[in-house]
């Protein structure tokens, strides 16, 4: 796997000798993607970071369902990561980096502490000084200008934008957000042989071998499902919580990636793909997303605070054969209403998986 | 900039927001979490507008060159409506509340979700069950006021607003001043003390006409005249003193007070021990007292300035001293025959009048506190009509005042009153021009140097706990001989217990009216008022004396709170 390959320092080692405008451009017309599923040029990213006092964040607080290849990194070249990093805080002229780690990952803090003070040779170098925040817990933590409010000690509720992080974000200074993978890959642009279409897919579900693996980014979705090994016949493949979802047969040919998955009604994000059996239910499974987004709501605006709660509610009506077609309709009306309305991007995508399981799935809501 | 909405062309201003621009052309889009005092949160999702293909929030969307707005398409409506219809089982019903008529606007009878929400419990004074969490209550408590008692907690369905670790409102650093309650959209935060229960066996008490126990006597600020018209659909500004008056009558109160009158005694009392600090140069700045939340703030949070404190009663108070003595020996009755009823505009008087050193004899000087809301939702349930009633006048001799009295209502009004009095005390002389402009507007710290006997006063008003805070805590008010303090912004015209909708327009125009009051009385000046004077002729002797001592005067204490 190229995301497991040891750089040893030497893509650091590089970048020191070159200029900060050289780097960037560098890693722009390396064509690097936010890995999270945001999905925006990197380089450019760090090309429209404001001036002034400068942070940067890594962004491990994975909490998408169906979705672990930071933790994956994290486990098992974290050091990639930290060297990502460096050169990122030093293209950019920064001398404050955080890694927002999620609360479930604590287990990696010592860990992750260890090879930070390793690396204090080369930190030293460019002045950085690297701090573990964890994280506070909530879904919503994940999302980049929340986890600016948690670090602050606030409550995570999504900032308004604009201003962007990058002009106004942390204490207010120009901050810089990147995801895990993204950062790890930074190194590895500038030792040459780097391949950006091999990417991290979290596999699970109704699979024998659930788990991380590298493929190259527009490979047919049997062929991506095939590295799981199914146990059984599929139904449907989700893409996380929030990324809905599309029936298998019809689509097994399907060349994946966010274009042509966006195209179905579905969004790949930060590919994560669910396999689900032809025995399952896809109302259940409906119910089990909306019990994860109830829960998950912060509460902020009305349609997805109180709109999932009675999403779930008509769904348990469905499940228990108490519904009539008027709550199938107003089911759906509630689905689009809730992306259509909702403050955030989390409450807008909500209910992404509710919509394309009324539009693959309908039958299956059956009154 | 030009901006088009609903295919009509308007003129915008760089860094306006699309809702700013529609309502000052008048064109229509329902609100419910947005309020002209406080920072738009588009948490609500009503004010929904169409914009290229997107629904979003007009209140916190700033317009754009070129931007075409739809307000009115088939999807918005139906967005704002199912918005509404999503928190409508939160509602309690009643007619008034801001929720209620934005539901009525958009024809909204009932919601398609029937089964209530699961309940929350808080320990906080307040009905989770009809709260909205529009966020307005926390705003007002942290970024106007700078208390920060209460925020979100939990999250998904179960977020509710609550104190620090859930602890009793009580044991909290809430100050009482009520903001929270009058920016709710929905009643989920209310006065507390006095509920329904109490109102009606004071009602029935009143009713009896054999057997009566009690000689019931109400008594109202200075500002409750100025917004009580409000609760029955008159134009905020509009004076009802005589209607107040006449309705009290009507719901049996036996005499009927003016607090006016007690505030016109405090400035007696409050400008000699300010004429006597100057002289002894002591516990300068002298700072005001007749504000209970702003009092509570200083016991709990600035401990070193209680010295500084006036030691006065507030007037409400001292009319209650006043009537269970002077004019209780005058009827022949004893102070425990007597039932002081105050018609506020506040919630902190409630618990100012609860306070163990407010009493005399064993008895308190004021047993009923009873806001602006809660006597206008009784005259409704009394099926007055208010509206229609003649004016009355009050009852001799505590309802006598003169202007000074009047704008004590209002942020500057007590500052004014006391530099008339303390003018006459220092120089002996008559004063020729009464209105201290100085000191008036509603910028929320001001200061004036008044020159009185070619000596410098240093006075600052201040009005808004937030400011209150910024003010002391800059140092700046060592500088001072005298200020003001209120802790609701624009004084008690804008106090907690005041009608909804307040805002500081609303505000502004109830300032209005109490100074309109004040330059068409008689006496404009409380030294001047016949019934003070009488009453330290025939009772009190004079200011500062023994008897007023004892029955004007208090202490205060430094005060243990949970999480300031």
């Amino acid at each position: 796997m190229q995301i497991l390959r040891k750089s040893n320092w030497e893509g650091f080692k590089k970048i020191t000798k070159m200029k900060r405008k050289e780097i960037i451009n560098k890693v722009k017309e390396s064509g690097l993607k936010g890995r999270s599923g945001s999905n925006f040029l990197t380089g450019l990213k760090w090309e429209l970071i404001g001036k002034g006092t400068r942070y940067l964040i890594c962004n491990a607080d994975e909490g998408e369902p169906g979705t672990f290849k930071d933790k994956f990194i994290l486990e098992n070249n974290p050091q990639l990561m930290i060297e990502g990093i460096a050169i990122a805080s030093y293209a950019m002229d920064i001398h404050s980096a955080f890694i927002y780690l999620r609360g479930e990952y604590s287990y990696l803090k010592p860990k992750l502490e260890k090879i930070i003070k390793q690396s204090e040779i080369y930190l030293k170098k460019i002045k950085l000084n690297i701090e573990i925040v964890p994280g506070a817990g909530s879904y919503l933590c994940g999302e980049e200008t929340a986890i600016l409010e948690s670090i602050e000690g606030n409550r995570p509720i999504v900032r308004r934008k604009p201003p962007y992080p990058s002009e106004s974000g942390l204490n207010s200074n120009p901050t810089c957000i990147n995801n895990v993978e993204t950062l790890a890959n930074i190194p590895l642009i500038f030792l040459g042989e780097w391949d950006n279409n091999l990417q991290l897919f979290s596999l699970s579900g109704d699979l024998k071998k659930p788990g991380i693996y590298e493929i190259e980014l527009g490979t047919k979705l049997e062929h991506i499902i095939s590295c799981g090994k199914p146990k059984k016949e599929l139904k449907a493949v989700y893409f996380g919580g929030s990324g809905g979802c599309l029936p298998y047969e019809k689509f097994k040919n399907l060349r994946v990636d966010e274009k042509t998955i966006s195209g179905k009604g579905a969004v790949l994000g930060a590919r994560s793909l669910i396999a689900v059996g032809k025995d399952r239910n896809i109302v259940d499974i409906s119910k089990t997303i909306s019990e994860f987004f109830v829960h998950e709501s912060c509460g902020y605006c009305t349609p997805c605070r109180e709109g999932n709660f009675r999403v779930l509610e008509l769904l348990d009506k469905i499940k228990d054969r108490k519904a009539r077609i008027i709550d199938v309709k107003l089911l759906e009306k509630l689905a689009y209403h809730i992306s259509d309305t909702s403050y955030c991007a989390l409450g807008v995508s909500s209910t992404t998986h509710l919509k394309c399981a009324l539009k693959y799935f309908k039958d299956e809501f059956r009154v | 900039m030009k901006i088009k909405i609903d295919g009509r062309r308007f003129s915008a201003k760089e860094g306006e927001t699309i809702l700013n621009v529609a309502k000052r052309n008048k064109i229509y889009i329902p609100t419910l979490c947005y309020h002209p005092d406080l920072k738009p949160q588009g948490r609500c999702r009503v004010c929904l507008v169409e914009v290229d293909g997107k629904l979003v929030t007009s209140c916190n969307t700033k317009v754009m060159d070129n931007m075409e707005i739809f307000t009115n398409t088939k999807r918005v409506k139906e967005a704002r409506k199912l918005n509404i219809e999503l928190i409508y089982n939160n509602h309690s019903g009643e007619k008034e509340l801001e929720f209620s008529v934005v539901a009525k606007e958009l024809g909204i009878k009932k919601s398609r979700f029937e089964k209530p929400k699961k309940e929350i419990k808080s320990p906080m004074e307040r009905d989770n069950m009809k709260c909205l969490l529009c966020g307005r209550c926390v705003q007002v408590c942290g970024a106007i006021q700078s208390i920060n008692n209460i925020e979100f907690t939990d999250r998904g369905i179960s977020t509710r607003i609550s104190t620090p670790y859930d602890i009793s409102i009580k044991d909290s650093a809430c100050t009482f001043c009520g903001q929270c309650a009058l920016y709710c959209p929905g009643n989920a935060i209310r006065e507390r003390a006095y509920n329904e229960k109490v109102v009606r066996s004071l009602m029935e008490e009143m009713n009896k006409i054999i057997n009566k126990k009690k000689f019931i006597i109400a008594q109202t600020a200075p500002a409750v005249r100025a917004s009580l018209g409000e609760m029955f659909g008159m134009k905020p500004g509009t004076l009802v003193t005589g209607k107040m008056v006449t309705a009290l009558r009507k719901l049996g109160f036996d005499k009927v007070f003016d607090t006016d009158f007690g505030a016109d005694l405090t400035i007696m009392e409050e400008a000699n021990e300010f004429v006597g600090r100057m002289k002894e140069k002591k516990n300068l700045p002298l700072i005001t007292s007749c504000c209970p939340a702003w009092i509570k703030f200083a016991e709990q949070t600035f401990p070193f300035l209680l010295k500084n404190i006036s030691t006065c009663k507030s007037p409400h108070q001292m009319l209650g001293a006043i009537a269970k003595t002077y004019y209780a020996q005058k009827l022949k009755l004893k102070p425990k025959d007597l039932m002081i009823v105050s018609i506020m505009p506040c919630i902190a008087k409630k618990f100012e009048a609860q306070r163990p050193e407010m009493k005399i004899s064993g008895c308190n000087d004021v047993d009923v506190v009873l806001t602006t809301r809660e006597i206008g939702r009784i005259i409704k349930k009394e099926k007055i009509n208010f509206t229609d009633l003649r004016d009355g006048e009050f009852d001799d001799p505590l309802g006598i005042s003169s202007g000074g009295g009047a704008i004590f209502g209002v942020t500057g009004g007590v500052m004014e009153a006391a530099l008339r009095v303390a003018y006459e005390i220092l120089t002996g002389k008559r004063l020729k021009e009464i209105d201290f402009n100085q000191v008036r507007g509603f910028e929320g710290i001001r200061e004036a140097d008044i020159k009185i006997d070619n000596k410098i006063i240093k006075v600052g008003v201040v009005h808004g706990l937030g400011n209150i805070r910024k003010f002391i805590e800059s140092d700046r008010w060592k500088k001072y001989h005298f200020i003001e303090m209120m802790a609701c912004p624009g004084g008690c015209i804008g106090g907690g217990g005041q009608p909804r909708p307040t805002t500081n327009e609303i505000r502004k125009k109830r300032m209005e009216a109490l100074y309109r009051q004040d330059k068409k009385m008689k006496i404009r000046m409380s030294n001047k008022n016949p019934a003070i004077k009488k009453l330290y002729l025939e009772f009190l002797g004079e200011p500062l004396g023994e008897m007023s001592k004892k029955l004007l005067h208090t202490k205060y204490k430094k005060r243990k709170v949970k999480y300031t």
